[in-house]
């Protein structure tokens, strides 16, 4: 029957047998294209696999003068452009959002705008960026900004506009708040559970066109060295890096998810 | 408390209210209309509506569904503000809404994000507390909201909801979440509190609830004028029940448009007093049928045609009570 419950312990082994059938299915190719071609390299075994880990946590340089390895400087590159660029894109978003929700001389000039703007894959403009912005770290964090900022203003926008009745806002007038306190008090507290939301879908496509633009100009970061370890077959790395990219999301999305709890015990979903 | 028994009945207690008491605001009145009319594109709703409400009245507010009255709560309002005319609270002119007008929605209208106690202590953080004092004066902030949350406490217990303080509106039932609301807009003290179909979603044991806790209400204006006081609970309040109109409130106002100019938009046709009762008195609606009858036929009745004064003797039959109650 169709939304039956099923009992917990086997809703668990069920997730556990799901991604045990993945791992086995991938050992079970790798080792039939292994017979075929002894040194493919396109999908590595797990050992190959344990070796690019080994291999990205491992100094690079001369023994004498050892340098990080190649996980952390790329790490550290993407997640500070990482930040920069979400910092920016959704800051400037909750400001943007929220005062068109709240007035409607904003909303009415902004909306047609955002939704022609929105419309644009932030990757193909791509070659805009590079002219107006260059190839350094501003370019990455504005690449992010942008590219998250218009689909997230419209949600934030949808949020205070479906969330925040005008039975609310005028119940706070007659509480006595002022137009700030509404906005900070009132709406801000009402929508912070779906910001929180929005952030969470939106640090799929932020990593989307970072990693993008990371392989097209960087000389950096994770994208940056998924294409260089691509182009010279050595897949046991580019594996590696797409899990650490699924943990980086996984973590994000708990994060945000307890943060969420946290602030918004009120909210329900 | 006093108690409301056949007798007493017979003559409306509204005048047990309404006779002039030391008056410590600006007006006489609460609430005052001049000469209201709304008009939408070519269609007339209101027709020079005049209404004055006194402190410490509970005032219910009837009629046909589209005849006007929620055009006539929002210009009290202040949200959409009436083609001609003023509305007064207090003696002061209503330009929007504002803190000496309260109200209570049909659909509760709690902020989700606060717990019972907030909600209600909600008000009294905006009133007395500024941006500034939240991020710079923290200590005398807090000080400031532990009395206010004592305040809140306090007046959840009044309303029955004592046990209720830390649950978030998600929690609460209909009638809790109703009682939170009437909490949230009385801890203002406005001088008057709209109440717009306040248990229309309720169920019927939940709306009994709700109309004690207005009757208490009301014996509370009443120990009030007695001690010279300002009542606290001047309510206008819209329903759709002539039953719970004329059990709850002590005065019953009717808009419609069936009287000899009603083309020309609604307006008050039916303003008497009502009998007033206890919240110990037998809940029994055969006491006033003959007002409901009234009532029905003078607001509701489309073929009953009449001037639009024949029903309006509120402050006529006042005068005449507290003249009685003189020579008495």
């Amino acid at each position: 029957m169709i939304r039956r419950s099923i009992p917990n312990w086997l809703f668990w082994l069920l997730s556990i047998g799901g991604i045990a059938v993945l791992l086995t299915c991938y050992e079970l190719v790798s080792a039939r294209q292994t017979r075929i071609n002894p040194l493919q390299t396109t999908i590595p075994s797990f050992e190959k696999l344990s070796e690019g880990l080994r291999q990205i946590f491992r100094p690079q340089g001369l023994p004498e003068n050892p340098k990080p390895p190649m996980f952390w400087v790329d790490m550290r590159a993407t997640l500070w452009r990482l930040v920069l660029g979400m910092g920016a894109g959704v800051g400037l978003s909750i400001v943007v959002g929220v005062l068109m929700g709240a007035y409607r001389w904003i909303e009415a000039p902004l909306r047609p705008v955002f939704m022609f703007l929105s419309k644009i894959p932030p990757t193909a403009m791509m070659p805009i960026y590079f002219a107006v912005v260059g190839t350094d770290q501003k370019m990455f964090a504005s690449m992010v900004a942008l590219g998250i900022f218009f689909s997230m203003t419209q949600s934030i926008y949808q949020a205070v506009r479906q969330d925040v009745t005008d039975e609310g806002i005028n119940k706070a007038y007659t509480l006595g708040a002022s137009e700030f306190e509404i906005i900070y008090d009132v709406i801000w507290k009402q929508i912070l559970p779906k910001v929180i939301d929005s952030i969470r879908l939106q640090i799929g496509p932020a990593m989307v066109f970072l990693l993008a633009a990371e392989m097209v100009v960087g000389n950096a970061g994770l994208g940056y060295q998924i294409r260089m370890q691509s182009r010279i077959l050595n897949m046991s790395v580019v594996y590696v890096y797409l899990a650490i990219l699924a943990i980086i999301g996984l973590a994000a999305e708990w994060s945000l998810a307890t943060l969420r709890r946290t602030l918004c015990p009120w909210f329900v979903e | 408390m006093e108690s409301c028994n056949a007798e007493t009945h017979a003559l409306p207690l509204v005048c047990r209210v309404t006779i002039p008491f030391k008056v410590q605001s600006v007006s006489q009145y609460a609430l005052e209309i001049k000469s209201l009319s709304h008009v939408f594109g070519s269609y007339r709703v209101l027709n020079n509506i005049n209404l004055q409400v006194l402190p410490g009245q509970i005032v219910a507010m009837v009629g046909p569904s589209g005849c006007g009255k929620s055009t006539l709560l929002k210009a009290i309002l202040g949200t959409d503000a009436p083609t001609s005319g003023e509305i007064l609270t207090d003696g002061v002119p209503v330009r929007g809404p504002n803190r000496h007008v309260g109200i209570v929605y049909q659909h509760y209208s709690l902020y989700d994000f606060l717990t019972a106690e907030q909600n209600v202590s909600f008000g009294l953080k905006l009133d007395e507390t500024t941006i500034w004092m939240r991020f710079l004066m923290t200590r005398k902030y807090f000080a400031k909201r532990r009395e206010q949350n004592a305040k809140a406490q306090e007046f959840l217990h009044r309303v029955g909801l004592g046990n209720a303080c830390g649950k978030f509106p998600r929690e609460m039932s209909g009638g809790m979440k109703q009682r939170v609301a009437v909490a949230q807009a009385f801890i203002m003290r406005p001088k008057i509190v709209l109440l717009d179909e306040p248990f229309g979603a309720l169920d019927e044991a939940m709306r009994e609830e709700l109309q004690m806790m207005l009757l208490r209400f009301y014996q509370e204006n009443l120990i009030a004028k007695k001690e010279g006081r300002r009542p606290e609970y001047t309510i206008l309040m819209v329903t759709h029940e002539l039953n719970e109109a004329i059990y709850v409130a002590d005065r019953v106002i009717g808009l419609s448009r069936f009287y000899n100019e009603g083309d020309q938009g609604a307006a008050i046709v039916y303003d008497r007093p009502c009998p007033v009762f206890s919240p110990d008195d037998p809940r029994d609606f055969s006491k006033f049928v003959k007002q409901r009858d009234e009532l029905r036929k003078a607001v509701f009745d489309e073929s009953y045609v009449k001037d639009r004064d024949k029903y309006v003797t509120f402050w006529k039959e006042l005068s005449e009570l507290a003249n009685d109650a003189a020579k008495a």
